[in-house]
């Protein structure tokens, strides 16, 4: 009898089961992005418009825990058919150890994307391991009223910044809202938006990764010098401020201008309405070429053992489509689409960012592509001595010289 | 015969009893126990811990370099947080349990709710409540302190290295002072009142009966919240977590064993997040080796003197 209603019970599942790969498919795609829900569910919905059939779940997990629960996830055979995939070498990590499907010979990849664009998802040996979904570029968002009230001008070099700065605080106005307590944005919103232009760009990057500058050199020092300009001009007790405060600061007016990523435009929209704000490009010190930080973001991997990798492979190759551009780009508002069928958005504050790029260089944030796995890792040396050189503890020449020594403990060109 | 194995049974009845407690125990705390200490000698990529490496896991973080400066540090932090609330929440219990057991004082029930009232409260509702308050910018105490002229005081409490981890140990000690006070109060009603009464006739100051009664008499409960206090200390993890992050934050000065484990056993590092699971578990194995060392000292330590226990 048990027996029986087991076996009943195994056909029921396995009819279900088969049903489901006749008349549809389930993929889920597993995120770092709790907050994308709805508008995930948009872009589903316009894929969903051409392929009825193939029903996507968006599953995100709490950001800081993603790494290491998608890790657990795929090591258990239970991970997610699609998934965010890390730039650079967080991301191939996970190819090395066989959960990424290798997607080189994916002809949306070959037509939709160039090379450049592919390259933070390539490996040495140059294989694929996921598509690129976004980017998301790094700018200063300014107090459009407190602007015009001061009489300043978008400033175009370093100097007219600082110039502006000082200004505003002689007038008794914050002039910008970056605090450094949850240390991250300092490093990636401030430290690594400064660091392009300070550098050359990409060659100037390259330039040290493949040894031929030393990490302590005059440009690096530059750098630090910056950051040490910022310091008379950030908030009252900016060494406790965080980062959802100083969003806050800006938000409600009380500070000229914040240093942060694309992705707070939305978060504007709805909270800064009391005030009018733009942005505009973190600008080189004079001499310099401006270099955006554009840092290519969120790709989406396959996991090969997914059981419907064709249905998986469909939803990628509509993603990099001129379809797939437009949803990406008006949906997830801050996050620019990287494949050549980028179209134009709707939103205007997401144009800004995105015409920054018009005559000037683009690079990923400096740390990103080689100096993060050893320890101590570029990061922590970069965000820590920048911390430093704000609070007042070391010079810009002792910060270069620390992050300099630091990699060579480990870092091999 | 019979008689006798019937007997055994009966003695052995007590045995099963303890079958339930026993099963939960091995298979929650013994075995993960024994399981951790044996993953400190592995390494591996990811959650696969296959590579068995010795005692390199333990040489990392005593041996310099990177990892044994954030180790050493996190030692030397909770060592700190600890001895704060010795100092503090500790000698505040006791003061506070020794005016709520004197009989002339009045509105008692009322003291006692508010004293453990923190106590009941979930630490992350706490922690972000007082990191609120110590906001630099919009926190009341800050506005208070410039209110009244003190505007200098007005520090960014939890942004300085040398300031950040005690005015969380002290946000700490505020929220578990009612525990220490509730176990001495309740020791200190436990002394027999005619050694008072004694006392009192042959005319001993309070002073003296403090020094020479009540707190020789408090001495094994003084012993037991010291345990208490070193284990949960040595555990903390959830105070600093939610006021000033995983990543100890300036400048490592708040890192504790608790935040340093999670870091490198649990969620990895932003914005890498990979963690090394081996040198987590080496981590953990440590502590409970400072944990088993540091509670039998105190034990002795603590024991009535003459040897008359019980």
């Amino acid at each position: 009898m048990k027996i029986t209603r087991m076996v009943s019970r195994i056909a029921a599942v396995a009819l279900f089961l088969a049903a489901g790969s006749l008349f549809g498919q389930n993929l889920t795609l597993g995120s770092w992005r709790t907050d994308d829900v709805a508008k995930i569910s948009n872009i589903i919905a316009a894929f969903n418009k051409t392929y009825p059939n193939i029903k996507v779940k968006f599953d995100p997990t709490n950001p800081p825990d993603y790494n290491a629960t998608l890790r657990l996830q795929l090591e258990s055979g239970n991970g997610p058919d699609l998934f965010y995939a890390r730039s650079y070498a967080t991301g191939a990590e996970l190819f090395k150890a066989g959960f990424e499907l290798d997607l080189t010979s994916l002809p949306a990849i070959k037509s939709n994307f160039t090379p450049s664009a592919v390259s933070a998802w390539t490996t040495p040996d140059g294989k694929v391991f996921a598509m690129p979904l976004g980017a998301v570029s790094h700018g200063i968002y300014y107090n459009k009223d407190i602007f015009a009230k001061y009489g300043i001008a978008v400033p175009k070099t370093w100097e007219a910044l600082i110039a502006a700065a000082d200004k505003l605080k002689k007038a008794g106005v914050t002039p910008f809202a970056n605090g450094v307590a949850d240390q991250w944005d300092i490093n990636e919103v401030v430290m690594m938006s400064i660091l392009p232009s300070a550098v050359g760009g990409s060659e100037g990057r390259l330039a040290y990764e493949s040894g031929k500058r030393p990490f302590n050199d005059a440009a690096i020092v530059g750098a630090f010098q910056q950051i040490k300009d910022l310091a008379p001009y950030l908030p009252k007790g900016f060494e406790a401020l965080t980062y959802n405060d100083s969003a806050a600061l800006f938000a409600l007016g009380k500070a000229a201008m914040y240093f942060d990523g694309s992705w707070t435009v939305p978060q504007f929209i709805d909270q800064a309405k009391g005030i009018q704000w733009s942005v505009f490009s973190t600008p080189p010190a004079k001499g310099k070429k401006p270099v955006v930080e554009f840092h290519p973001d969120s790709a989406i991997a396959i996991n090969p053992a997914s059981k419907n990798i064709e249905a998986a492979k469909t939803f990628l190759t509509w993603l990099s489509g001129p379809q797939g551009a437009k949803a990406i780009g008006d949906n997830l508002i801050g996050v620019f689409p990287m494949s050549k069928n980028a179209v134009k958005l709707d939103n205007e504050y997401a144009n800004t960012f995105l015409s920054f790029n018009t005559g000037a260089g683009q690079d990923a944030r400096f740390v990103w592509p080689k100096l993060m796995v050893g320890k101590p890792s570029g990061y922590d040396l970069l965000q820590n001595n920048t911390i430093a050189v704000l609070k007042g503890e070391i010079t810009p020449k002792a910060a270069a010289d620390a992050f300099a020594a630091g990699l060579a403990q480990w870092y091999k060109p | 015969m019979k008689g006798k194995s019937l007997e055994t049974e009966r003695n052995l009845v007590w045995l099963w009893w303890i079958v339930p407690a026993l099963a939960v125990y091995l298979v929650f705390m013994a075995w993960p126990l024994f399981n951790s200490l044996r993953l400190s000698f592995y390494t591996g990529t990811g959650f696969k811990l296959d590579n068995f490496i010795g005692f390199d896991n333990y040489v990392r973080l005593f041996a310099g370099g990177e990892e044994s400066t954030r180790f050493l540090g996190a030692f030397k932090n909770t060592l700190f947080f600890f001895c704060v609330h010795m100092l503090v929440q500790n000698v505040l219990g006791l003061a506070f349990a020794l005016l709520l057991a004197r009989k002339t004082i009045r509105g008692k029930p009322f003291f006692r709710t508010v004293i453990f009232i923190p106590a009941t409260l979930a630490i992350v509702v706490t922690g972000f409540l007082w990191k609120l308050i110590l906001n630099p910018q919009w926190g009341p105490l800050n506005i208070i302190l410039g209110e009244v002229g003190l505007g200098d005081w007005a520090l960014p409490w939890l942004g300085e290295s040398h300031l950040a981890l005690f005015v969380i140990s002290l946000v700490s000690s505020w929220q578990w002072v009612g525990i220490p006070t509730m176990i001495f109060l309740a020791a200190i009603q436990g002394i027999n009142d005619d050694y008072f009464e004694a006392a009192e006739i042959d005319g001993a100051r309070p002073s003296q009966v403090l020094w020479r009664i009540k707190l020789p008499l408090l001495r094994p409960i003084i012993g037991v919240v010291a345990i208490l206090t070193f284990t949960g200390n040595f555990n903390a993890f959830d105070v600093v977590f939610a006021m000033a992050g995983p990543n100890g934050p300036p400048a490592y000065s708040t890192d504790i064993l608790g935040t340093y484990f999670y870091r490198t056993g649990i969620a990895g590092q932003h914005p890498v997040g990979i963690p090394d699971m081996g040198l987590g578990a080496a981590v953990s194995t440590i502590t409970f080796l400072v944990l088993l060392a540091g509670v039998v000292i105190m034990q002795a330590l603590s024991r009535e003197p003459r040897g008359d226990r019980r």
